[in-house]
């Protein structure tokens, strides 16, 4: 056996337990569930359906998903789009070596991704609730005359999940931008500096192209973590009122767990869910790669 | 830079071990002695009740062991799901506690995780027919009722007398003169009378189980377009809450300080909900406790409901049915000692009628202006009627709630209700 057989082989030797443990617990369980999303019935007594495909030809039927879709789609593209651009300007305002604090800031914006799922979910349906600070405050300050229900009105329960997860993921996106700004060489801006270009053209003309391949990465994700949001519309609002909040994995929930157990069609809108990730993200790569 | 990583990967592996060891929390199938497992949530409620049986079932079977676990009603359901897709019976404890709402629908659902107790000697007609209900299906008893979940009317008397009325005018009345007292209340003192979680469907379900009405008609077919009993109880929700009688709010927590911070003068619920009425120590002696209002001219209408309570279950797969059942009938089923003795410690409940003649249940209740309200709750739970919740409980529950919603917010209430039965029928389609 040659050196570079050799190493090839530790290097495969050292990939396999975990190759192995992938394919048994994650991919294993992900083929059995495609299996699954053509059966239907209760517990243990699944039958393959009549036709094959029931469960996806029932999906768009139902008006409980197509509800969960839209609000999926909505806060998507309100959400995702305001997220970014505010930590696209605070990574490259934080960038500026002459800042003061900058350890400080950083940390303060991305201390919000350490907290838990749940808890901040809580926390601000505590802070939006009937009584609760938000209304105490806007009311002592004579901006409402009388307590708002943010949470009992679909508009602004949708309103306060998208301020939250802005609150939530801003920081986290800041930081890739921040990553991805230390590459970018200090000569490029000083050339252009030279040539007479102002904060605003640096930003745009070389920040922005120069960042794509980032922006991308956090475009995909912020957009499978969107389609797949569950803890805020669990916790926050509980899907409501009357399902105005609820999202996909939060209905799939629903119906794997709260109502009678149907995991043929749970399965059949996981993948569904899945689908739609994969397509946007291959459009996303498409038209924001460049290279 | 070695040590270090080779101190982390150590740590990782000390964890992932450590995880590995997690104790199994199943059942002991293979050791057929005298110990039992038992699945429940609450510590401070239902843990402790069972803590307390096997201390009286002690006396009788002195050998008896019991190992309790904790496990939260969702995860509690998620398991038996699990359990019963995987078809790993063994991993079920002997006994474990399964809310009422939920009973048939987990017995129709996965027949097989549940032993038959109808043979075994468990007094059923010593409960109230409306309990042994939940865990009846198909004329077969699956359950031993535990939890009570009789509905109650609160009241804080300071405020009502404050408006010029008694606990007496709030007793053995109808829902239309509830709600003009409550806009007389509201108007002379401030205080709405009731509070509510929005869309929630807690108080619609006591509505209807006073009328005996289900969602369901009695073969298990959707009964929602055209239920006279359904349209009455929307009318009266939407009354109270569009003349602001009811608070609505968003969270439990909420819905515990509407009335422990003295904002509503009212609480209609399953008794276990005098529990956190209790916690407010500066309203001691201010609250009362009655039956419901009814509706007037509805056949089978009373003044009796109930909300949520549970039941235990004995698993098909336990290698001791028979010391299970025989536990659950000798203590929750049989001892008033056993009762009196969660009664103050835990502010448990009995379903087992008998227990309300004990002396303890007949003792006044200081909090409540020194009236015995345990003997009161208890009399109340053999009146309750029963109604169907079968399979698809919680799917009527979610879509009614939705209707509600959007009746409050304008909507037409035949056409809400015919979308909620619409959506129900779909989910129910296999």
């Amino acid at each position: 056996m040659n050196l570079y057989k050799r190493r090839n082989l530790t290097g495969w030797a050292f990939l396999l337990p975990a190759a192995l443990m992938i394919c048994w617990m994650s991919f294993w369980p992900m083929a059995q569930s495609f299996m699954l999303s053509f059966q239907t019935g209760t517990g243990a007594r699944m039958r393959y359906a009549e036709p094959l495909n029931l469960n996806y030809g029932r999906i768009f039927n139902d008006r409980v998903f197509i509800q969960a879709l839209q609000n999926n789609f909505y806060y998507l593209l309100i959400q995702v789009p305001i997220m970014l651009i505010l930590a696209l300007i605070l990574a490259t305002m934080l960038n500026n070596k002459n800042l003061k604090f900058r350890g400080l800031f950083r940390t303060a914006i991305f201390l919000p991704c350490a907290t838990s799922l749940v808890s901040y979910s809580m926390i601000f349906r505590t802070l939006f609730a009937f009584n609760g600070f938000i209304n105490t405050a806007l009311v002592r300050v004579g901006i409402l005359d009388a307590p708002y229900n943010f949470l009992t009105n679909a508009p602004s329960a949708r309103i306060v999940i998208i301020i939250a997860l802005i609150w939530r993921w801003t920081g986290y996106n800041m930081v890739f931008y921040l990553a991805g700004l230390q590459n970018i060489d200090g000569n490029v801006y000083e050339a252009a500096k030279i040539d007479g270009a102002g904060p605003v053209r640096l930003f745009t003309r070389i920040t922005v192209p120069l960042l794509r391949p980032i922006i991308l990465l956090t475009v995909i994700m912020s957009t499978n973590g969107t389609l797949q949001l569950f803890d805020e519309s669990f916790n926050l609002t509980s899907g409501g009122p009357a399902n105005g909040t609820i999202t996909m994995s939060h209905y799939l929930y629903n119906v794997s767990f709260v109502h009678s157990a149907n995991f043929g069609y749970a399965s059949a809108i996981s993948f569904v869910i899945m689908s739609m990730v994969a397509v946007l993200a291959l459009i996303q790569m498409k038209v924001g790669d460049k290279r | 830079m070695k040590k270090f990583i080779a101190a982390t990967l150590v740590l990782a592996l000390v964890f992932a071990l450590a995880a590995c060891d997690t104790p199994a929390t199943g059942g002991d199938a293979g050791d057929a002695g005298s110990k039992l497992t038992v699945w429940c949530w609450d510590p401070a409620f239902n843990l402790f009740a069972m803590e307390e049986a096997a201390k009286v079932y002690k006396q009788i079977n002195p050998g008896f062991e019991l190992d309790i676990v904790e496990i939260g009603w969702d995860d509690l359901q998620t398991n038996l799901i699990t359990i019963a897709m995987s078809g790993q019976l063994q991993a079920l404890p002997d006994i474990f506690l399964v809310q009422n709402n939920a009973f048939q629908k987990n017995v129709m659902n996965y027949p097989e995780l549940f032993a038959d107790l109808t043979d075994f000697s468990v007094p059923y007609h010593q409960f109230g027919p409306s309990v042994v209900a939940y865990s009846t299906i198909g004329g077969r008893n699956f359950g031993v009722p535990f939890d009570n979940g009789a509905a109650v009317a609160a009241y804080r008397l300071d405020i009502l007398e404050e408006a010029g009325y008694t606990l007496e005018d709030f007793t053995d009345i109808t829902w239309d003169t509830y709600i003009e007292q409550a806009k007389d209340i509201l108007a002379k003192t401030g205080k709405p009378l009731l509070s509510g979680g929005a869309g929630d469907m807690d108080l619609i379900c006591i509505l209807l189980q006073s009328m005996g009405a289900s969602f369901f008609d009695a073969d298990g077919n959707p009964d929602i377009v055209g239920n006279e009993y359904i349209s009455l109880a929307f009318d009266v929700y939407v009354q109270l809450v569009s003349n602001g009688l009811m608070v609505e709010v968003n969270s439990w927590d909420e819905y515990i300080g509407t009335f422990n911070n003295g904002i509503v003068a009212g609480v209609i619920n399953g008794c276990w909900i005098l529990g956190s009425v209790q916690q407010a120590d500066d309203q001691f002696g201010l609250w009362g406790i009655t039956n419901l209002p009814k509706f007037s001219n509805v056949s089978g209408a009373t003044h009796y409901s109930a909300n949520g309570g549970s039941s235990w279950a004995v698993a098909s797969s336990s290698s001791n049915v028979d010391l299970a059942v025989d536990f659950l009938t000798q203590t929750f089923g049989g001892s008033i000692e056993f009762y009196e003795n969660i009664l103050f410690a835990a502010g448990a409940l009995a379903n087992w009628l008998p227990a309300g003649e004990s002396d303890v249940y007949n003792e006044p209740q200081p909090f409540f202006r020194d009236v015995p309200i345990y003997a009161l709750i208890t009399e109340f739970a053999g009146l309750i009627p029963s109604n169907y919740t079968g399979v698809y409980y919680y799917e009527a529950r979610d879509a009614i709630g939705n209707a509600i919603v959007l009746v409050l917010a304008g909507a037409d209430k035949d056409e809400a209700l015919k979308d909620a039965e619409d959506t129900l029928r779909f989910w129910m389609m296999q």
